[in-house]
């Protein structure tokens, strides 16, 4: 009886103090963490011997024809994302799940989303020799100029869409329970804490998963947006592409998900870090503010990629330039310093995790003065797509991103052990990964400094040698990225013991006896029930609105209209676009009814299937090769008009079992894709 | 042609450099430090202090660069009038330049398009020096001024990757002496 009342010792590996705040992991989020982390992670280190191989071949060490080296380029930048991207949003849920009820289900479904685009892409490239870039930047996956077939461009671009998808359902999850969970969107988000309403905080971790979903569904919706676009102009010629436009959604995209993939981090070390120093990590109004300057920043600052497209309009190129500074000020201020703060005189525990914790918080310090600097204008006319700009993004992406999911690894390892590696061997690691990763990046800044532009398979002639010096410090840095996985590996078969020894002891899916368990303080989240399906349009201003829209959208079916806007690729798409507003503005008023919501029931994932699927196919379908032979028959031309709006009206059914704001949000999203859509693609072949 | 580090990019590197080891050696005393035992109230009451000023030098340091920046910005204004247009396109994988010849001292207009993929016109005047930067995309002219101030070969190398012989995509423009 003594033993069973008794309070169990603190946990070794993490600061005594770290106790009162740090509670057991249940076993979904520890599988959660495994299976996110070592898939990122093994995807990470695949990518890394890619880019050794393409540093080597820049050195003219290998022989590689530009051809593969493209094809390696194109992988490693897809790929490595993707990794770092998995084990970033693993370590959010692991961090998340305890005080919102996320759902298993829909984690392992973008799991599963992701790693298939994964291999899509995998496939595309080192098979069907797919090689336009992680950028694919239109029109030039359709100038393969004899190096790809259509169907290696085609599959490279429904990999992109999966992993796009995949990141879409995750973070509609995370929005619809965080605010769920904290009774609305301004409540997780901080606000009425902000502005002095409520007394009680979110925790940090909710309010920085909330801005990384909103933010994270509008890029992927941008991206899902000129993805598809794309696909139709794989099976018709005659689809044009908006260079420009396409150009800011695709880095709308691309430049948002690797954004955020630090932002996912920022989530879970709010949680981890104070684990080893012992003090946590609290909300303050500072940390809201600095965080709704993060939701606005993230989003805006992708268009500084198209500073050098002078036809970008100049509200845009300042804008850019002011939310690029911009962004720096909470990292700097908020998240950055106040890590340090946590870390000041307080008895740090140094365990591999931990280590390569704070030396991935300089790393992000250091990459964001080379970013800032490239962000101004004027600097960036003279440093543009030169290596000074893989300089600074690999510095935050190596030195911080790819170390901190090492370090989340390690985390679980860790304390499903109480153990780490030796002092010494864990000194030897981080000075490889420091020197190795620095020489690396700095070899990158100063060939950038002399002008020497990114993305060739061939150095410019008297350049070969920073290459070569490259080369050295990614074999060093590689070294070390190795010698943690050897360390970890001991730690993982304990675990892998001890967890086998228990499940044997108590039967599937007990889980008891980790160090973490010891140091229980906090609720177990699974008391709280996830959000469910409420009506999207819940008030008398949600019905009046809607019904105001229909009547607006209803326009898009006049014939006068649906005349004019056949002159125009472009306009006949906004068309589409207008009909299918009135289709989804229909279906959300249907499915707020009770009677119809009753005899649509509580299905949730079919109502994320529909609201994702319909207009994506509906996208598919807006092609001239498909819609034009119809457009002589007038009832034939009629009903593809109503089918637009038919694909709105299951849209929005769909969005209606949903929770009420991921539905009335799904919705915005999916007409916004629309939009987007109509934008980028004009008429005539580009 | 054999590139040379330009006067700016050293100013700039340098500041870079700076700035880096300063922050790493922030890290590296408070990495130091992280072994002590300093009460919470005392962390909190200096790092609230010091991080009001650290904003606050942020702050004003982001108003003195950006503002300084928007008086150096590269894009084209005002009409051509007083400027020899120098058309300039670009295709996989080649450059074509209409004149591909003016004297020095010239004020030029580059007009710049695609004829197919995007590419990116980097020029580096005689010495070397990369000057700057802008895209060629299919369906848009960009426009860049220029005042040609070297007398010699200015070669051109793409900086937007766009397939198989992105790498080797070079041309060149010659400015004569009067």
């Amino acid at each position: 009886m003594e033993a069973a009342t008794a309070t169990p010792a603190p946990p070794a590996i993490l600061h005594p103090q770290a106790v009162a705040f740090t509670r057991e992991a249940q076993q979904v989020e520890r599988r959660v963490g495994v299976l996110f982390g070592v898939t990122g992670i093994a995807l990470v280190a695949a990518m890394g011997v890619l880019a050794l191989l393409m540093r080597l071949t820049q050195a003219d060490e290998t022989g590689l024809s530009p051809a593969w080296f493209y094809r390696l380029m194109t992988l490693h930048g897809v790929g490595m994302i993707t990794g770092v991207l998995l084990v970033m949003m693993g370590a959010l849920w692991y961090v998340l799940h305890p005080v919102v009820p996320l759902r298993p289900g829909r984690v392992y479904a973008s799991y599963t989303l992701v790693v298939g685009g994964a291999v899509a892409v995998l496939v595309a490239t080192l098979v069907g020799g797919f090689g336009a870039g992680w950028t694919f930047l239109p029109p030039l996956p359709f100038f393969p100029v004899g190096q790809w077939p259509v169907w290696s461009e085609s599959l490279f671009l429904v990999g992109n869409l999966l992993v796009g998808t995949g990141f879409f359902v995750y973070c509609l999850d995370v929005l619809e329970q965080t605010t769920t969970a904290s009774g609305g969107l301004g409540r997780a988000l901080g606000w009425q804490y902000l502005l002095g309403r409520e007394p009680e905080a979110p925790a940090p971790q909710v309010v920085a998963a909330t801005v990384v979903a909103i933010d994270g569904l509008l890029s992927m919706t941008a991206g899902s947006a000129i993805v598809l676009g794309l696909l139709g102009r794989t099976y018709d010629s005659g689809v044009g592409i908006d260079a420009l436009v396409a150009k800011n959604l695709v880095y709308f995209f691309g430049h948002s998900i690797a954004n955020l993939v630090i932002y996912l981090a920022a989530g879970a070390i709010y949680v981890i870090l104070p684990r080893y120093a012992g003090r946590p990590y609290e909300t303050s109004k500072v940390f809201v503010a600095g965080w709704m300057g993060s939701l606005v920043f993230i989003a805006t600052a992708f268009s500084h990629h198209l500073y050098m497209d002078f036809v970008q309009p100049m509200w845009a190129q300042v804008g850019s330039l002011v939310a690029s500074y911009a962004a720096l000020l909470p990292v700097a201020v908020i998240t950055i310093y106040s890590m340090t703060m946590l870390v000041w005189g307080s008895r740090y525990r140094w365990t591999l995790a931990s280590t390569l914790f704070y030396v991935g918080l300089a790393g992000w310090a250091i990459g964001g003065v080379g970013a800032v600097i490239d962000s101004l204008i004027p600097i960036n006319f003279r440093f543009h797509n030169t290596v000074w700009v893989v300089a600074h993004f690999h510095t935050y992406l190596m030195m911080t991103v790819v170390l901190w999911a090492l370090a989340f690894v390690a985390h679980l390892l860790e304390r499903e052990t109480d153990r780490t590696s030796s002092p010494a061997l864990r000194s030897a690691t981080i000075g490889l990964l420091l020197v190795g990763g620095y020489g690396l990046t700095g070899t990158w800044f100063v060939a950038g400094a002399l002008g020497v532009p990114r993305r060739y398979a061939v150095q410019p002639d008297g350049t070969v040698g920073y290459s070569s010096v490259g080369a050295i410090f990614a074999l060093l840095f590689a070294l070390g990225f190795l010698a943690c996985i050897v360390q970890l590996a001991p730690l993982a078969r304990a675990a892998w013991a001890r967890r086998h020894s228990t499940s044997v002891e108590h039967g599937p899916g007990r889980a008891a006896g980790t160090a973490g368990a010891r140091a229980g303080a906090a609720p177990q989240s699974d008391e709280r029930p996830p959000g469910r399906v409420g009506a999207p349009l819940g008030t008398a201003a949600h019905l009046g609105f809607a019904v105001a829209l229909a009547v607006v959208a209803i326009v898009a079916f006049f014939p006068g209209i649906v005349d004019a806007s056949e002159t125009s690729t472009r306009y006949h798409h906004l068309d589409h676009a207008g009909q299918f507003l009135f289709g989804i503005v229909i279906g959300l008023l249907l499915g707020s009814f009770g009677t119809v919501s009753r005899m649509l029931g509580d299905h949730p994932a079919w109502g994320l299937t529909l609201v994702i699927v319909a207009p994506a196919t509906m996208m598919l379908l807006m092609v001239p090769r498909l819609y034009e032979p119809l457009e002589s028959n007038d009832l034939q031309h009629a009903l593809y008009h109503l089918a637009m709006a038919a694909f709105g009206l299951v849209a929005g059914l769909g969005a209606t079992r949903l929770t009420p704001l991921g539905g009335r949000f799904s919705a915005f999203l999916a007409v916004a894709m629309t939009l987007m859509f109509a934008a980028a693609m004009t008429g005539g072949a580009s | 042609m054999s590139l040379h580090y330009g006067t700016l990019q050293i100013v700039i590197g340098g500041v870079f450099v700076v700035l880096s080891l300063l922050l790493a050696s922030a890290f590296v005393v408070i990495g130091l430090q992280a072994g002590t035992d300093v009460s919470v109230e005392r962390v909190h009451r200096v790092g609230y202090w010091l991080r009001k000023r650290w904003l606050a030098l942020l702050a004003a340091v982001g108003v003195v660069v950006v503002g300084l920046s928007l008086l150096d910005l590269p894009y084209a204004s005002g009409g051509a009038a007083r400027r020899t247009t120098v058309k300039v396109t670009s295709g996989q994988f080649f450059w074509a330049f209409e004149p591909d010849r003016v004297p020095v001292g010239t004020r030029v207009r580059f007009d710049l398009t695609s004829v197919d993929v995007n590419h990116g016109f980097i020029l580096y005047n005689p010495r070397g020096h990369l000057v700057g930067s802008v895209q060629a995309m299919p369906g848009y002219h960009n426009e860049l001024d220029l005042t040609m101030s070297q007398a010699g070969i200015y070669r051109v190398r793409c900086g937007e990757y766009c397939g198989l012989n992105h790498s080797t995509m070079d041309g060149s423009f010659t400015v004569t002496g009067r």
